[in-house]
């Protein structure tokens, strides 16, 4: 066995803290607050990742990668992740649009989407979810009806993160009203500045500027605009979500966050319950925990054959740590003064990852579909 | 990164298995409870036969990882014999085998063998300790006997690591079976005419346990590859894999006992002797509480080593 990532990616992530030490603001804590300064950071931070080849390193050279080793991904993703995701939304664009695009994609469409997503250029919104479509996504109702050589799409998405600022939406809708609802579905990539889209936005505790309705009203899309074979849908969502198995490194940033306690808190540290200290502890042995297993399933990735029970299992175990990382950690700011420099800002860093965590057993389907998921492949193997 | 032990270990573990099995299997810790005094003798030849004796886990990797192997099988069988503490046998004195032990009430599952004992502290002072009489038979005291201490040499860091580690490799064996056991008695069992399996109330139980038991998995690699690899703080990593592997055995054992219902209990069921001669490996040394406040004490403002154990590393 070998824990170590070696050298090579050692150097990376010393690469990467350093840009990310001088290059983003030092108070940065996401891109979606109500200060526009936040966004534009972000965008430059990924220009400049993009112009040093760090952007897009996963993806195969023709298309302006360089091929890096899964850890080498895995490495890219925790520093971002730790670090508030100085990419702000185009962390989508990088690990599944342009993947997805790259297998399914026309030359066209590979030609017109990827070198922009390679520059840090494009923000890209997800359009799956709807008010009566959730956790049962295959029942959405988004229609796109014929109309000449093209099709004309109406319906509501919701809780479609970043649609205020994206250019582009990776669009799921239903293309055929066939017995099985899995059927009939199809993607097309829509310009957010389409004729008959509106965007609502939905305060909410993630930050002003993350959720939001988007309406469509007779929005024209042609065969150009699809996405794999009309009808065929399904198969390419199954495939964004295996991107996604891995996607967000949860663990990285509560891993950070519980290190920085008792360096923010200095003398403070000792003052705290003893039960607070335990906890505390307990935390770091479950972010070890998390990341283990999201190592484990990059490692069966690697070998071609990750189960969807694996994957279910890590994702469990990363939203629970960022809730219950959160809990302690509100706890511990709860119990010091934090008035000084250094300990303000973790604060402000630790109710940051609080109002994200409540969110993290729903986002990107509920932890409910994870144990769904994990018991069938549990049960089956039997 | 190589996530997974060896080829060779793994195939030892299996063969472990298979010998276990073949030597008795489940009868193994139900004759040794009827007949305490026997055990030693149903069991130390199927070890032997194994060349588990022969394997020096601090000599090299593969031979370290191979032990754990070996104690993950035993664990597998609820195997009524110490044999993490036997592999982790130090070079140094003529001793028979490793026991970690707290300073108050040092105990451990020991009862009756007539080995030769090293123990170590958390504080890694070393003894030499002495097995007194089992207090009660086996139904009640799972083999659990006093020890007398004599103090000793200072036991290494690395020495002391394995010796917390490897226990807990056989605690993974158990979590293994039971799970095992419990996935196989859901599918089996009817009621409202259909399997229990069928019900979310009991699947979502289930992968609570699975979780705990595949995160234990994966820290008990960690802490034996801390110790490959001689990192300083080998200790503070047994001791992380510890805590979580005491938790995991509560959720896993108590998911495991809930959807068993009443025949869980019984004699007749496996599950009912994994988790009865299970506790020996969860109280001791140190239970879960304790073990927690350890490890917290190590860890001090330092953290656990990882991402962002440097101190610069932290603020940005
Ligand atoms: C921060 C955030 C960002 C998001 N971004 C996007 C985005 O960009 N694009 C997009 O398309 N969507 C997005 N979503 C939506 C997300 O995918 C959905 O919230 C999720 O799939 C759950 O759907 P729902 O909220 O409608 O909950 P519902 O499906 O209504 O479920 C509510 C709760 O009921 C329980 N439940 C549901 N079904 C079952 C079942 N079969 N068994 C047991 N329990 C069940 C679960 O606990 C679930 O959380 C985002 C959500 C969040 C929170």
């Amino acid at each position: 066995m070998d824990f170590d990532m070696g050298d090579g990616v050692a150097g990376l992530r010393t690469r990467l803290r350093e840009l990310i030490r001088t290059e983003v603001p030092e108070d940065y804590l996401g891109a979606f607050t109500d200060d526009p300064a936040d966004l534009e950071a972000a965008q430059r931070f990924c220009r400049l990742l993009a112009e040093q080849g760090l952007l897009c390193m996963a993806w195969p050279e023709e298309w302006g990668g360089r091929g890096a080793s899964p850890w080498e991904q895995t490495a890219v993703r925790e520093e971002m992740w730790a670090h508030h995701e100085p990419r702000g939304a185009q962390y989508m664009g990088v690990n599944w649009v342009g993947p997805t695009i790259m297998r399914h994609g026309t030359p066209e469409q590979q030609r017109q989407h990827l070198p922009a997503i390679a520059r840090g250029e494009v923000i890209w919104c997800q359009g799956f979810s709807e008010p009566n479509a959730g956790s049962d996504l295959a029942s959405l109702q988004t229609a796109a009806r014929r109309d000449g050589d093209g099709w004309r799409v109406s319906g509501q998405k919701i809780w479609t993160s970043y649609a205020t600022m994206a250019q582009w939406c990776f669009l799921l809708c239903r293309t055929s009203s066939e017995a099985k609802k899995q059927r009939g579905l199809s993607i097309f990539l829509v310009p957010m500045t389409a004729p008959g889209i509106e965007v609502r936005p939905i305060r909410a505790m993630m930050g002003p500027h993350h959720l939001n309705e988007v309406f469509l009203d007779d929005v024209w899309v042609t065969e150009a605009d699809a996405l794999g074979p009309i009808g065929e849908g399904w198969t390419v969502v199954q495939e964004v979500l295996s991107f996604e198995r891995v996607g967000i490194a949860r663990y990285a940033r509560c891993e950070r966050l519980l290190q920085w306690a008792p360096v923010a808190l200095g003398d403070q540290w000792e003052a705290l319950p003893e039960e607070l200290r335990g906890s505390w502890a307990r935390m770091l042995v479950r972010a070890r925990r998390a990341r283990l297993l999201a190592y484990r399933v990059v490692d069966m990735q690697n070998r071609g054959r990750v189960h969807p029970g694996d994957a279910a299992a890590y994702r469990i175990a990363v939203t629970r740590l960022d809730q219950e990382s959160a809990e302690v950690l509100m706890e511990i700011v709860g119990g010091a003064d934090t008035s000084g420099e250094d300990a303000s800002r973790f604060r402000r860093a630790v109710e940051d990852h609080w109002r994200y965590s409540v969110s993290a057993t729903v986002a990107s389907g509920s932890i409910e579909m994870q144990r769904i998921l994990m018991s069938r492949s549990l049960l089956a193997a039997r | 990164m190589i996530l997974e032990l060896c080829e060779e270990a793994q195939d030892f573990g299996r063969s472990a298995l298979g010998a276990i099995e073949a030597a008795g299997g489940d009868r193994l810790v139900q004759a040794a409870e009827a007949d305490p005094a026997q055990r030693q003798a149903a069991i130390e030849p199927v070890l032997a036969g194994l060349g588990a004796w022969q394997l020096e886990p601090r000599r090299n990797l593969e031979e370290m990882e191979a032990a754990a192997a070996l104690c993950r099988s035993a664990g597998h069988w609820a195997l009524p014999y110490p044999v993490a503490a036997r592999l982790c046998r130090p070079a140094a004195g003529d001793f028979d085998g490793l026991l970690v032990v707290s300073d108050v009430e040092p105990a451990a599952p020991v009862a009756g063998l007539g080995l030769r004992w090293a123990a170590a502290g958390l504080d890694g002072q070393g003894y030499a300790a002495t097995a007194r009489p089992a207090p009660a038979a086996p139904r009640r005291s799972a083999f659990v006997t006093r020890l007398d201490l004599q103090p000793a040499a200072r036991v290494d860091t690395a020495d002391l690591a394995l010796a917390l580690t490897l226990p807990c490799w056989t605690l993974l064996g158990m979590l293994d079976r039971a799970m095992a056991l419990t996935c196989a008695y859901v599918l089996e069992r009817q009621q409202f005419g259909q399997p229990l399996a069928s019900f979310q109330g009991v699947q979502f139980q289930l992968t609570d346990a699975e979780v705990e038991r595949v995160g234990v998995e994966e820290l008990a690699k960690y802490a034996l590859w801390s110790i490959e690899s001689g990192r300083p703080d080998a200790v503070d990593d047994a001791l992380a894999l510890r805590a979580a592997a005491v938790e995991a055995a509560e959720i896993v054992f108590r998911v495991a006992h809930q959807l068993h219902g009443a025949i869980g209990f019984c004699d007749e069921t496996t599950i009912s002797w994994m988790s009865r001669y299970s506790a020996p490996l969860r109280r001791l040394p140190l239970g879960l509480t304790a073990t927690r406040t350890e490890l917290t004490r190590r860890l001090g403002r330092q953290g656990l080593a990882g991402l962002f154990s440097s101190p610069s590393s932290t603020s940005q």
